[in-house]
C-alpha cells in the first residue's frame, strides 16, 4: 500500500507494513480502509485455551513436510477405505456366520473400540482418515488429494434455521442410527449384509449431503457420529491446527484458509485456527495449514481435558449433546437389565409394537436420564446461584442465557469424561472376547475354512476381568471427570454462587453418582449373565 | 432512513425490518463482515468471540453476507438508500443536425449532494475494483459531500488523466456501478459516473504537474508512439515524473479514438481535446501526422530510451460478404470521422454528395431519407447509426448476435431506438447486390445464438432484402499486423486465470456473479481480467518497448487503455531504462523453489551478496512472485532443487518448471539460474536456460551447487561473484556492504 501512486486513504489500511526500498507496484492499487479488527480482549479469552507455544508438531520439518503434502489425508482415508469397501462387499458376498465374518469382524470388534482410543486420545483422528466423509469428499472436490477449484454438486448453505442446533442434530442421527442398529442387531452382531447395508446407507447419505451442501456439512451437522467424537473427542491431547499468532489471522486479508487459497481448501469444518477454543471442530484435515500464506499455523498438542475445561463460551447443543449422550449409553446398559425388558415387553403389547427396542422405550428411557442429569444441575443452580448474579435471557438457542443454563452447560461439559469412558467401557467385552477372530475371519475371507481355527474361541479376558476393566474404566473416567467439573465449578460457577463450597461438592456428587450409576450398571449385567 | 425506501422491490408488506441473523454455531469471530460493514452494525461480543449485529444500524447492503467466508451471517429487511437522482434526458424530436450532448450530468449541487449521499463510503469498496483505473471512488464522493472539487480533483488525478472523458464514455454499469455495493445487493447503485462527470464538468481538471515523485524520470526520454487514450495516460504520467516525452501520432490531430471515433453528441470536442491542450502546454512533444512502422522502432529505440507502443487497434475487420468491394460499401472509421466533421461545419449536403447520397427526396408525398446499414450493434455502431440520423439519413443496424449478448451498452441501444434507429439482432448480411457498381440492396439472413460467446449459426431459408444507399461496415477493429509483429503474443487475453487474488475475493465483488443493474455481465470476473491487461502493460515487450491500451489488448474501453498506459509509464520510470551501455541492475529478484531449504539458504545468501553492488534485492518463493514483482526488476535470479532418480532424469524441481513456463514474456530481462543438487544436476540448468531464452530473457551466470552443506556459502559466494561481473558492467562497488 505504499506505493509510488497509491490512492489517498490506502495509508489508512492496518496492515500497511513498512515503507518499501522500491517503489513496487501492488497488483491490486486499491484503496482499502479496512477497520482494524477488534482485538480487545482477545489474549484473555483465548488464554486458557491457546495450547502452549512449543507443543506446535509443525515446527518439525518432517511433519511440516507431510502436512504440506497435498497427498497427507488421501494417505490416511486410502487403508480406511480400503477396508471399508471390503467390509461391504464381504458382508454381502461372505460367510453368514457373523464371527468369521470379516466385515463384522472387523466393524464390531475392533474398530468401533480404536475409534473410542482415538477419540479420547487424539480427538477427531478419526475424522480425518473417515472412508465415509472422504470419499464423498473425493468426489465433491473432483479429486483425490489434488487442490481443485470447482467442486462437484449444489454447493448449498445448510440451512440457517437447522443449523442453529449444531450437535443435536448428529444427536438426532446417532439415536436414529442406535435404534436401527438396535433393531437389526447390527452390532450384536447379527447378520453380516446388515452391517454391510448400514455402511452402504452411511455412504451413500454421506455421499448425497455432499453433493447438495458445501464443503464437510454432512460431517459437521449430520454424521452420526460427529457429537459423539467431537465431544468426547474434546478429552484429547491434541488441540488441533491453531493459529501461532493470533495478531496476524485478525489482520489477515485474504483468510485463505476459511475461503480457500492456492494450496488448501477453506475449513471443511467451518473452523478458523485464529478462534479455535478447542478441538470440537477441527477434522485435522491440515487444509488450512496449506492454505495460509503466512505459515501461520500450527498443529498443537495440548494437555489432556483442557478442551473440556477451558472453552470460555459454553454451547448449548454440546451440553445437551453430552446429556443426550449420556441417557443413550445409559439406556444401552439399561436394557440389558431384566427390568428394561419387562418394561419393553409391557409397551410393545400396549402399542402393539411387536419388535425390540420399543421406540417409546427407547425414546423415552433416554429423554429421562438425559432430563435428570440436566435438571440435576439444574438443582445444583437454583441452590447455589446468587440472586444478583446478572444473567441475559434474550438470544438464540445456542447463546440463551438462564440461571439454569449457566449451570448446566458447564457442569454437562464436566460429564464429558464419564460419558466418554461409559461408551468405551461399553465396547470393551466385544473387543476382549472377540478382537482375535479378525484373523480367522481374514483367513476366511481368504478362502479358507477357519471355523476350527483356535483363534476363534480366544479370548483376551474372563468376563469377570471384563467386568473388571470395566469398571476401572469407569473409575478412571469418573476421576477425570471430577478433575474437570472441580477445574469448571472453581472457573465459571465459583464466582455466581453464594456457596462455592456447597456448589462444588454438590458438582462433584454429580459426577460422582453418574460413575457409580455407570460402574453399577456393569457389575448388574454380568451378576444378571 | 426516514427516507428509505425499498430498492429493488425486495420489502414485503410487514417486512420492512431489517434484521440481521449471526449463525453462531460456524460465525468464527474472524471479523471479515465487521471491518466491511459500512455502516458500522456489526461489533464482536468477545466473551463468545462471535460477531452481533445492531439491527438499528443495519442498511441492507448485505456486505456481511458477500464477505463472511463461512456463510454465518444472513440479513433480511429493504436496501434503506433513498432513489437514485435521475436527470431528465430532453430528447430533440429530430436529431437531424443536432449535434448537442445528449446525456446531460448533475445541473445542480443539490442533485450531486442528494446522489452523493447515497454512497456509502464502503470500508473495502468493491466499486474500486470495479473501475479498470482503481478510482478511490468513495474518496472523491466524500470530497463531493464535503463541496471541495479540488479536494475530489486531487483524489482522481492519482488514477485517472481523463475524468471528464471517462464518466462520459465508460460503461458504469459493467464497471464501476456494477460493482457498488448497492449494485451487488441488488439494488441500484450510486450514480458513480454522472458525479465525476459533476467534479470534471464543474471544476478545471489540473494539468500534469509534478508529483512527489517528480524527479524520478528525469533525463529519461521515452517515445509514445499514438496519442489515443493509452498514449495520454502514459505521456501525462511520464511528463509528471520529469521525462521528455515525444508522441508520434499518425493522423493530423491527436487524440486517437476519443478525437475521432466518439461523435461529439457523446463527447463535446471541447473535453475531448482537453487532454492534448494541456498535454502540450506541459511540455510534452507532440508530433502528428508521423506513421511508425515496425521497421521505425530500432530507430525510435535509438533516438529514445524507451519506447511505448500505444497504437491502438485501427484496422477495421473486413465484411467476408460478396460485394463487400461495391461503392458504397464504407468503414466506421471513415465514415465517422467524415460525419464528425459535417456536423460540426453544418455541411450535412457536403457530407451526403461525397459519399454519393441523394439528397432528401419526395416520395409518394414522403420525405424519404437515404439509407444507412450499419453491419454489426456494437458501441462504434451505435455511433454510426446515431450520426447517420444527424447527417440526415435513416439508419439500421443488423448483428448476428442475440440482444441479450449483445456488446454495446444496453442504454445505447435504448438511446439509439428512442432517436430512430432500427437496430435488429440475430440477423446477418450474407451478401451486398450492387446497380452500376454501387451497393443498392443487402441480403440478410436469420441467425440462431443459444449462449454468450457462442458463435451465432445462420439460418437456411429466403434471405430478406433490404434497399440500401450505403453500408457501413462497424464489425470491430483489431491492430495493425504489421507492428503486432513486433509485439509477440498480443492481443493480451484479458481473462482472470487461476486463483484469484485473495483480496478481492474478500471483498465480495465476486459473490455476485451477475448484479441485475449490470444486465446479468460478470462484473468481478471482468474487473478481474482487466487486471491481466494491466499487468501485461507492466512488463517489456522487448528490452525498453513496452505497450498499453488496444495494441495490448485488442479493441477495449477508453478507461483501460488510459490506465494501462499509466502502468506503462510507471513501469518504465521504474526501470529506468537508457540507451547505449547496460546500466547496472537496480532492482533484483532472487527467487527460490526450496525443498529442505538448502535452495532458499543459498537464495539468502547470493541476495546478501548482490545488496552489496547497492542493487534493492529481495528474496522470495517462486510461489509468491506476481507479474507485479516481476515489472520492476532488471535482473532475475532464479533457483531451484532438482528431482529425479539419482543421475537419470534429473530435473529442475517440478513447482519450478511450470512456473517458468508460466512465466511472461520479459524480453532482454536478465537473469541468472542456479539451482542444488545431491548427487547431479543433470539437464536442470540447460532446461532453465532454454525456457528463460525462449521468454525472451539473457541468460548471464549460471550456478550448480553441490550436496556439501559447509560449503554453500562458498558456492553461493562464487555465484554471486560471477554474477557480479557479468551484470553489472563497470564493476560494482565490490564488496560494498557484503558480508
Amino acid at each position: 500500500m505504499t506505493t509510488s501512486h497509491a490512492p489517498a486513504g490506502a495509508g489508512q489500511d492496518e496492515t500497511a507494513g513498512p515503507a518499501r526500498a522500491v517503489a513496487l507496484r501492488e497488483p491490486v492499487p486499491i484503496a482499502i480502509r479496512r477497520r482494524p479488527p477488534d482485538a480487545s480482549g482477545a489474549a484473555e479469552r483465548f488464554a486458557p485455551t491457546d495450547p502452549p507455544r512449543g507443543w506446535d508438531l509443525a515446527r518439525y520439518p518432517r511433519v511440516a513436510r507431510a502436512l504440506r503434502s497435498r497427498r497427507f489425508q488421501f494417505l490416511l482415508i486410502l487403508p480406511n477405505q480400503i477396508i471399508f469397501w471390503t467390509v461391504i462387499f464381504v458382508g454381502l458376498l461372505g460367510t453368514t456366520i457373523p464371527g468369521l465374518n470379516f466385515g463384522t469382524a472387523i466393524t464390531w470388534y475392533i474398530w468401533f473400540c480404536l475409534v473410542f482410543v482415538l477419540m479420547v486420545v487424539v480427538g477427531r483422528a478419526w475424522c480425518a482418515m473417515c472412508p465415509f466423509g472422504g470419499f464423498a469428499e473425493w468426489i465433491q472436490r473432483r479429486a483425490l488429494w489434488q487442490r481443485t477449484q470447482r467442486a462437484l454438486g449444489l454447493g448449498l448453505k445448510f440451512p440457517e434455521p437447522l443449523a442453529r442446533y449444531g450437535f443435536l442434530l448428529p444427536v438426532a442421527t446417532f439415536l436414529l442410527l442406535t435404534w436401527i442398529e438396535e433393531f437389526f442387531n447390527i452390532a450384536g452382531p447379527g447378520t453380516p449384509s446388515a452391517t454391510s447395508y448400514m455402511v452402504i446407507g452411511i455412504v451413500s447419505s454421506a455421499l448425497i449431503f455432499f453433493l447438495v451442501f458445501e464443503r464437510r456439512t454432512f460431517c459437521r451437522y449430520l454424521c452420526p457420529l460427529t457429537a459423539l467424537i467431537g465431544t468426547v473427542g474434546s478429552m484429547g491431547s491434541v488441540a488441533g491446527f491453531r493459529t501461532r499468532d493470533r495478531s496476524v489471522c485478525l489482520s489477515c486479508q485474504t483468510k485463505d484458509c476459511m475461503r480457500g487459497g492456492a494450496d488448501g481448501f477453506g475449513c471443511p469444518w467451518y473452523t478458523w485456527p485464529g478462534s479455535a477454543d478447542s478441538n470440537l471442530a477441527c477434522g485435522l484435515c491440515s487444509e488450512c495449514y496449506k492454505a495460509c500464506p503466512s505459515g501461520n499455523i500450527g498443529l498443537y498438542l495440548q494437555p489432556p481435558l483442557t478442551s473440556v475445561i477451558a472453552p470460555r463460551r459454553r454451547r448449548a447443543d454440546v451440553a445437551w449433546a453430552i446429556v443426550l449422550l449420556w441417557g443413550l449409553v445409559l439406556y444401552q446398559q439399561f436394557n440389558a437389565t431384566s427390568l428394561y425388558a419387562a418394561i419393553d415387553t409391557w409397551l410393545n403389547t400396549r402399542l402393539g409394537f411387536p419388535h425390540y427396542p420399543d421406540p417409546v422405550a427407547y425414546l423415552g428411557l433416554i429423554l429421562a436420564f438425559a432430563l435428570v442429569t440436566a435438571g440435576a444441575t439444574g438443582l445444583i443452580g437454583r441452590l447455589s446461584a446468587r440472586p444478583d448474579a446478572r444473567l441475559e435471557a434474550a438470544g438464540n438457542f445456542l447463546d440463551r442465557k438462564t440461571r439454569f443454563r449457566a449451570y448446566f452447560l458447564p457442569l454437562a461439559y464436566g460429564l464429558i469424561p464419564v460419558v466418554g469412558a461409559d461408551y468405551f467401557a461399553r465396547q470393551l467385552p466385544k473387543f476382549f472376547q472377540h478382537a482375535p477372530r479378525l484373523i480367522p475371519a481374514v483367513e476366511q475371507a481368504a478362502g479358507m475354512a477357519a471355523i476350527h481355527s483356535p483363534l476363534y474361541r480366544v479370548r483376551l479376558l474372563s468376563d469377570p476381568r471384563i467386568v473388571a476393566v470395566q469398571v476401572a474404566t469407569i473409575a478412571a473416567g469418573t476421576l477425570a471427570a471430577l478433575w474437570s467439573t472441580w477445574r469448571i465449578s472453581g472457573r465459571e460457577l465459583a464466582a455466581v454462587s453464594r456457596r462455592p463450597v456447597v456448589l462444588r461438592a454438590a458438582s462433584l456428587g454429580l459426577v460422582l453418582a453418574c460413575g457409580t450409576v455407570a460402574a453399577a450398571l456393569y457389575v448388574m449385567i454380568n451378576a444378571a449373565d | 432512513m426516514t427516507q428509505t425506501v425499498t430498492d429493488a422491490g425486495q420489502a414485503a408488506a410487514g417486512d420492512d425490518q431489517m434484521h440481521v441473523t449471526v449463525l453462531t454455531d460456524r460465525c468464527a469471530g474472524c471479523q471479515e463482515c465487521i471491518v466491511r460493514c459500512p455502516a458500522g452494525a456489526l461489533s464482536m461480543d468477545s466473551a463468545r468471540w462471535v460477531a452481533v449485529a445492531d439491527d438499528a444500524l443495519c442498511v441492507g447492503c448485505r456486505q456481511c453476507e458477500r464477505t463472511c467466508p463461512f456463510s454465518a451471517i444472513t440479513v433480511r429487511g429493504p436496501l434503506a438508500v433513498p432513489a437514485r437522482v435521475e436527470v431528465a434526458r430532453p430528447r430533440p424530436d429530430r436529431p437531424e443536425g443536432d449535434n448537442g450532448e445528449v446525456r446531460p450530468g448533475f445541473g445542480s449541487w443539490d442533485e450531486a449532494l442528494a446522489e452523493a449521499s447515497r454512497c456509502l463510503d464502503c470500508p473495502d469498496p468493491t466499486c474500486v475494483r470495479g473501475c479498470p483505473a482503481h478510482n478511490d471512488i468513495p474518496a472523491f464522493i466524500r470530497a463531493i459531500r464535503e463541496r471541495d472539487l479540488a479536494a475530489a480533483h486531487d483524489v482522481l488525478r492519482l488514477t485517472s488523466v481523463l475524468p471528464d472523458v471517462c464518466s462520459r464514455v465508460c460503461d458504469q454499469a459493467a464497471q464501476c456501478e456494477g460493482a457498488c455495493t448497492w449494485s451487488l445487493a441488488g439494488g441500484t447503485p450510486v450514480a458513480i459516473g454522472k458525479l465525476e462527470r459533476f467534479v470534471a464538468d464543474n471544476a478545471p481538471v489540473p494539468p500534469p504537474a509534478p508529483g512527489p515523485g517528480a524527479r524520478a524520470g528525469s533525463g529519461l526520454t521515452v517515445a509514445v508512439v499514438g496519442s489515443g487514450p493509452a498514449g495520454i495516460g502514459a505521456a501525462w504520467h511520464l511528463r509528471e515524473a520529469g521525462a521528455a516525452v515525444t508522441v508520434y501520432e499518425r493522423d493530423p490531430e491527436p487524440g486517437g479514438l476519443i478525437g475521432w471515433g466518439i461523435p461529439d453528441f457523446t463527447l463535446p470536442p471541447e473535453v475531448a481535446s482537453r487532454p492534448w491542450r494541456q498535454l502540450t502546454a506541459a511540455g510534452v512533444r507532440l508530433r502528428c501526422g508521423v506513421e511508425v512502422g515496425p521497421d521505425d522502432l530500432d530507430g525510435l529505440l535509438a533516438e529514445h530510451d524507451a519506447v511505448i507502443l500505444a497504437h491502438g487497434a485501427p484496422v477495421p475487420l473486413r465484411l467476408p460478404v460478396s460485394g463487400a468491394d461495391l461503392e458504397g460499401v464504407v468503414d466506421a472509421t471513415s465514415f465517422l470521422k467524415a460525419g464528425k466533421t459535417a456536423l460540426e461545419n453544418g455541411s450535412l449536403a457536403g457530407f451526403r454528395q461525397s459519399y454519393g447520397l441523394p439528397g432528401p427526396a419526395r416520395r409518394g408525398g414522403e420525405r424519404a431519407r437515404p439509407m444507412v446499414l450499419v453491419l454489426g450493434a456494437g458501441n462504434t455502431a451505435m455511433d454510426v447509426a446515431r450520426t447517420a440520423l444527424r447527417l440526415g439519413l435513416r439508419a439500421t443496424c443488423v448483428d448476428w448476435v442475440d440482444e441479450r449478448f449483445a456488446l454495446a451498452r444496453p442504454d445505447e441501444i435504448a438511446e439509439a431506438r428512442g432517436e430512430g434507429v432500427e437496430i435488429r439482432f440475430l440477423r446477418t448480411v450474407t451478401g451486398l447486390q450492387g446497380e452500376g457498381g454501387r451497393v443498392r440492396r443487402a441480403a440478410l439472413a436469420a441467425t440462431r445464438q443459444r449462449r454468450a460467446g457462442r458463435r451465432p449459426r445462420v439460418l437456411h431459408g429466403a434471405p430478406e432484402l433490404l434497399d440500401v444507399d450505403l453500408v457501413v461496415v462497424a464489425m470491430g477493429y483489431r491492430a495493425d499486423p504489421a507492428l503486432a509483429g513486433r509485439l509477440p503474443g498480443t492481443p493480451v487475453a484479458r481473462q482472470a486465470r487461476g486463483l484469484p487474488d485473495r483480496r478481492w475475493a474478500g471483498s465480495g465483488i465476486l459473490a455476485n456473479p451477475a448484479p441485475s443493474y449490470a444486465h446479468g455481465k460478470p462484473v468481478g470476473r471482468l474487473a478481474l481480467g482487466r487486471e491481466a491487461g494491466l499487468a501485461a502493460s507492466a512488463l517489456p515487450f522487448q528490452e525498453r518497448v513496452w505497450a498499453a491500451g488496444d495494441a495490448l489488448v485488442g479493441p477495449s474501453t477508453v478507461v483501460e487503455a488510459m490506465a494501462q498506459g499509466r502502468r506503462a509509464a510507471a513501469s518504465v520510470i521504474a526501470a529506468g531504462p537508457r540507451r547505449g551501455a547496460r546500466r547496472a541492475p537496480r532492482h533484483v529478484l532472487v527467487a527460490y523453489e526450496s525443498r529442505g531449504g538448502r535452495t532458499a539458504r543459498a537464495a539468502g545468501l547470493i541476495a546478501r551478496d548482490l545488496r552489496g553492488t547497492g542493487a534493492v534485492v529481495r528474496a522470495m518463493p517462486l510461489a509468491q512472485v506476481t507479474p507485479a514483482e516481476l515489472a520492476d526488476i532488471d535482473l532475475l535470479v532464479a533457483g531451484t532443487w532438482v528431482e529425479g532418480f539419482v543421475i537419470a532424469g534429473v530435473r529442475a524441481a517440478r513447482a519450478t518448471r511450470s512456473w517458468l513456463a508460466g512465466l511472461p514474456r520479459l524480453a532482454g530481462l536478465r537473469v541468472a539460474p542456479f539451482c542444488t543438487f545431491a548427487v547431479s544436476p543433470g539437464q536442470a540448468l540447460a532446461s532453465m536456460r532454454r525456457e528463460l531464452e525462449g521468454h525472451g530473457m539473457v541468460v548471464v551466470a549460471e550456478g550448480a551447487f553441490g550436496p556439501r552443506a559447509r560449503h554453500i556459502e562458498v558456492q553461493a559466494a562464487g555465484f554471486a561473484a560471477g554474477l557480479r561481473a557479468a551484470a553489472w558492467p563497470a564493476g560494482p562497488r565490490a564488496g560494498a556492504g557484503a558480508p
